[in-house]
């Protein structure tokens, strides 16, 4: 039987052989620590402390402030030394609360204590989740306790690990399933325990062959669990792509996969459901992945999250031969944020920090040309969509075609088109400028007609 | 640690690929027919490939300084205009030819419209057609070398005369015709295009499909795997369905769109290529396939992620597999079906309207070479001689000539006073050459009209023209004879059309067929 596969799709270098072989390090850190108020999806969290507060390791220092927001936990034991705006990896400044860390790394009571699951009721476990502050830390930081929630729990056919990591150069997910491969699968158990009528997928790429022989051969003790392993192909990882290949399902942008039976997460993510719940240990850590060609010792490190980039990159040797890097990202080249402030933290959906020594960018500008309409983002777009037809849209800000014709706000910004253009036409980035205006002009539109009312 | 970092949205990294690469390939894959063209009709033909391609990176060159312009002749889109064109012309063409037409390519079609990606049809293509309608008789000229002028296969093919399907394949041999007319060269360029990904397979398997199609049902030959086979092979039609309609600027972008496309060009090929004249055929298929691109574009648009049909519902894998892999190619069945039963019901219609325009003209030709008649008749001695040829060529001397009809004329008193006699040719350029030719009962020619001549404009076609064909009329001679170089003065000699001796020849055997059948025939 051919293995399924979502249509479209392109293949860019994978670089992960510069870490895939590295275990992970335990890498504690030494300054002071940051945590941006923002790190999830949702409205920003609440302080509960203030300057000058003591606090312990795992310990709430802002809570959740609406329905779709997520706890922040304190990675440290130290002292608050500021709550203020610092700059934040996405390069905006945002609330932040400082803490002077104090290198003991005391736990806050209770963190680390071994517990049954099976002793909690569901909402016990949900409420564990929340308290730990869990996100979705494969990169788009949607709050986990609210995934975890569906409106019907009995309608969920399939809970999938996202273990695919289809981005370039990281290797954190393959470490982690390579390493807490048990761990990953009791977690998986406790998201299971609340779908009762659902199967559990481990999503893989062939290209991490250890972490699927680990998996598969704990996966043996785990009866509702199955191991996926599916072709190379970027981007693999996505949600939407990730329930195409398990489940055969396609839905729209505006439908959330538990509309569809389906709740994913991504392997870190579920890494963190078991420690909180099982191991009674919040969201404080996280493999993080430092590679590039720019960088003396590419190295997969579980570190805190808070510490500093600076930090990290100093830990894995600094620039290699002192030349500073052209560009850095935090995650990989296709979906990355690039960032030019080493000072900034990591945050809970830092998967890597990748730095590299020439800019494609800039040498794709300079062989850029007009659109040869090759119709090779038509046929790469995972999405279905067409993209050389939206760019002509967004040129004339043609937004009713772009929305409504051509359905251009299913782009999930992959940047599968803008790798593949031989023109080097920046299509991603202009579909994410034709997304926010498009957003604009309807949040515009739904305030005059709250207005009139 | 000074400088400044970089930041840019993402996605940070790009595919190998561009423009001046996805150029290359095309040139890459078109170097085999190049090669064979050079090889087989010498160093002519490497000089028109040369002139050409230089002529339009010279042409973007210039414009793009005089205009102003950020100068893109490194993409490499110019040489492949270029070599395209050069690959469409024969190698004995004038050299002002290539440059000519490389220039109106870059500059009118390409150039004027904003560059490479802009332009509305494929330059070379356009180029092509340019210097089809300019230069008509020359660029129908096949000839190569000393030898006698030779038609193209397609000729050959149109005039019923066998062709040889393996010479046309390999090019070689005494196969006349573009410099890139080896077809096994083709299409080795074209399967590399396919391997790279550079083209897809929807537009040259739609258009080879569909032409293969309305050809056998159209042909007038029915499946005759001889007869679609050596249509497949000559025209161009390979390496239009492979270089000049898969053009990424001029074709659809999405698959369903180059489907209909490649559909669209494989009809209209076919349909020029039975009803009119056959070697430009595929030339302008593919320019109006070309201009129809925006409209496919415009209707044609796929349905994305979470639309299509295995949207919310969860489909058993073995049947979403086999509509997936159908339906491409149902979509071409049905397009091909709708435009095939489209196309024969207009030829039904218009057929019987057709063949009595035919009837009329006949007759108005028999009056028009036998005026003083009064009555025109058949006559059962020469119906009864015609059917003896059973339809087939009649004598030795005159090349390919037919008897169609004899009819005498009687004067009032009712004795016979001349004949018609209406006889064929199939030695003209373009294909059948029918005429009367009105004969007293002495022997002299009253004169001659055509009832079917379609020859090159310009060129065949004036032996329509009064200077010709009233060379014919009141000479007594047993047979008349061509004379190519003109200014005749014997009364036997017919001076030739200048530059259209095969038209001219046709003629003047059809005429003498007709003379030889009354001698044997008549009295």
């Amino acid at each position: 039987m051919a293995r399924r596969t979502f249509r479209g799709g392109v293949h860019p270098i994978g670089h992960k052989e510069l870490t895939k072989d590295a275990d992970f390090e335990l890498y504690l850190p030494k300054e002071e620590m940051v945590y941006p108020l923002n790190q999830h999806i949702g409205r920003p969290a609440s302080p509960v402390v203030k300057k000058g507060d003591a606090v312990l390791a795992g310990q709430i220092i802002a809570e959740a402030s609406a329905f779709v927001s997520a706890n922040v936990v304190s990675s440290c034991s130290g002292k608050v030394k500021a709550v203020e705006k610092r700059r934040s990896i996405g390069g905006s400044m945002v609330d932040c609360i400082v803490i002077e860390n104090d290198g003991l790394f005391e736990n806050a009571p209770g963190v680390g204590e071994k517990r049954d699951p099976s002793a909690l009721t569901n909402e016990e476990i949900l409420g564990k989740i929340k308290d730990a502050g869990i996100i979705g830390m494969g990169g788009a930081g949607f709050p986990t306790h609210v995934k975890l929630a569906p409106k019907n729990a009995d309608a969920i056919r399939w809970v999938i690990a996202n273990g695919a990591e289809c981005e370039p150069y990281i290797t954190c997910d393959d470490r982690l399933m390579r390493a807490k491969a048990e761990q990953i699968l009791q977690g998986m158990d406790v998201m299971l325990r609340l779908f009762p009528n659902a199967e559990g997928v481990v999503v893989i790429e062939d290209n991490k062959p250890e972490a699927i022989a680990e998996m598969q051969k704990a996966a043996q003790k785990h009866d509702r669990i199955r191991i996926q392993p599916c072709p190379v192909k970027y981007p693999q990882g996505g949600e939407r792509s990730c329930i195409s290949v398990v489940a055969g399902i396609e839905y729209k942008i505006t439908q959330l996969p538990a509309d569809v039976g389906c709740v994913v997460e991504n392997v870190g993510t579920i890494y963190a459901i078991y420690q909180a719940v099982c191991e009674s240990t919040p969201l404080m850590e996280r493999g993080v992945t430092i590679t590039g060609d720019a960088v003396t010792r590419p190295c997969n490190l579980m570190t805190r999250i808070g510490v500093s980039c600076n930090e990290l990159l100093t830990y894995a040797g600094g620039f290699k031969d002192g030349v500073q890097a052209a560009k850095m990202m935090a995650g990989g080249p296709m979906m990355g944020i690039a960032f030019d402030n080493l000072t900034v933290p990591v945050q809970k959906n830092n998967n890597a920090l990748t730095f590299l020594r020439t800019d494609e960018v800039v040498e794709a500008e300079k062989l850029q040309t007009n659109c040869i309409r090759c119709g090779r983002c038509n046929r790469v777009c995972p999405m279905g969509l067409t993209p050389q037809m939206m760019s002509a849209a967004f040129a004339k800000r043609d937004y009713d075609r772009y929305e409504n014709k051509l359905h251009g706000l299913e782009c999930i910004s992959c940047g599968s088109c803008a790798f593949i253009c031989p023109a080097k036409r920046p299509l991603t980035q202009e579909f994410k400028v034709a997304k926010a205006e498009i957003m604009a002009i309807k949040r515009e539109q739904q305030a005059k007609e709250g207005a009139k009312k | 640690m000074s400088g400044l970092y970089n930041i840019s949205s993402s996605p940070h990294t790009r595919s190998r690929l561009s423009t001046g690469r996805v150029m290359m390939d095309v040139v890459i894959s078109l170097l085999p027919a190049a090669c064979v063209g050079v090889w087989h009709f010498g160093l002519n033909a490497l000089l028109v490939i040369l002139i050409s391609i230089g002529t339009a990176v010279l042409t973007e060159l210039l414009f793009d300084i005089v205009a102003k312009r950020p100068v893109t002749v490194t993409d490499g889109s110019a040489v492949v205009t270029g070599l395209l064109l050069a690959l469409c012309l024969s190698p004995a063409v004038p050299l002002f030819i290539p440059i000519l037409g490389s220039m109106f390519a870059i500059l009118f079609v390409k150039c004027f419209f904003g560059g490479v990606g802009k332009n509305f049809m494929n330059p070379a293509l356009a180029g092509r057609c340019f210097l089809l309608i300019s230069f008509s008789s020359t660029m129908t000229n096949y000839q190569y070398s000393d030898a006698v002028s030779s038609a193209t296969p397609l000729v050959d093919l149109g005039a019923e005369k066998t062709v040889n399907l393996t010479q046309m394949f390999l090019g070689t041999g005494t196969t006349t015709g573009v410099i890139g007319c080896s077809i096994l060269a083709l299409m080795i360029g074209g399967l590399y295009l396919l391997v790279i990904d550079a083209i897809t397979w929807e537009i040259p398997v739609a258009t080879l499909a569909v032409f293969a199609l309305f050809v056998g049902i159209f042909g007038g030959h029915g499946f005759n795997p001889q007869y679609i086979v050596a249509h497949l092979l000559g025209g161009g039609i390979v390496m239009g369905a492979f270089f000049m309609a898969t053009d990424p600027v001029t074709s659809p972008v999405t698959t369903n769109g180059q489907l209909l496309y490649g559909a669209l060009i494989g009809l209209l090929a076919g349909i020029f290529r039975i009803y009119a004249t056959a070697a430009d055929s595929v030339s302008y298929a593919i320019i109006i396939g070309n201009l129809a691109t925006p409209l496919i574009d415009e209707f044609i648009v796929p349905l994305p992620f979470g639309f299509r049909k295995n949207a919310q519902v969860p489909d058993s894998e073995t049947s979403s597999f086999n509509i997936k892999m159908a339906k491409p190619a149902l979509n071409l069945f049905v397009i091909t079906l709708v435009a095939g039963v489209g196309l024969a019901g207009v030829f039904n219609m218009t057929k019987d309207t057709i063949e009595e325009q035919k009837r009329l003209a006949k007759l108005a030709s028999y009056e028009e070479v036998l005026p003083e008649a009064e009555t025109l008749e058949y006559d059962d001695k020469f119906d009864a001689a015609v059917e003896a040829l059973g339809g087939g060529v009649y004598g030795t001397d005159f090349g390919k000539a037919y008897i169609n009809e004899v009819i005498v004329g009687k004067d009032a008193s009712g004795a016979t006073m001349g004949y018609v006699v209406s006889s064929s040719s199939n030695d003209g350029f373009d294909g059948t050459i029918t005429l009367s030719v009105g004969v007293l009962e002495d022997g002299t020619v009253t004169g001659i009209a055509f009832t079917e001549l379609a020859e090159t404009a310009g060129m065949g076609m004036r032996c329509g023209d009064p200077e010709f064909k009233d060379q014919f009329a009141g000479r007594n001679v047993e047979r008349f004879t061509l004379n190519k170089a003109g200014g005749s003065t014997a009364d036997d000699e017919i001076d030739s059309v200048s530059g259209a001796s095969i038209s001219s020849g046709a003629v003047v055997n059809a005429v003498n067929a007709a003379l030889a059948f009354l001698q044997e025939n008549a009295g």
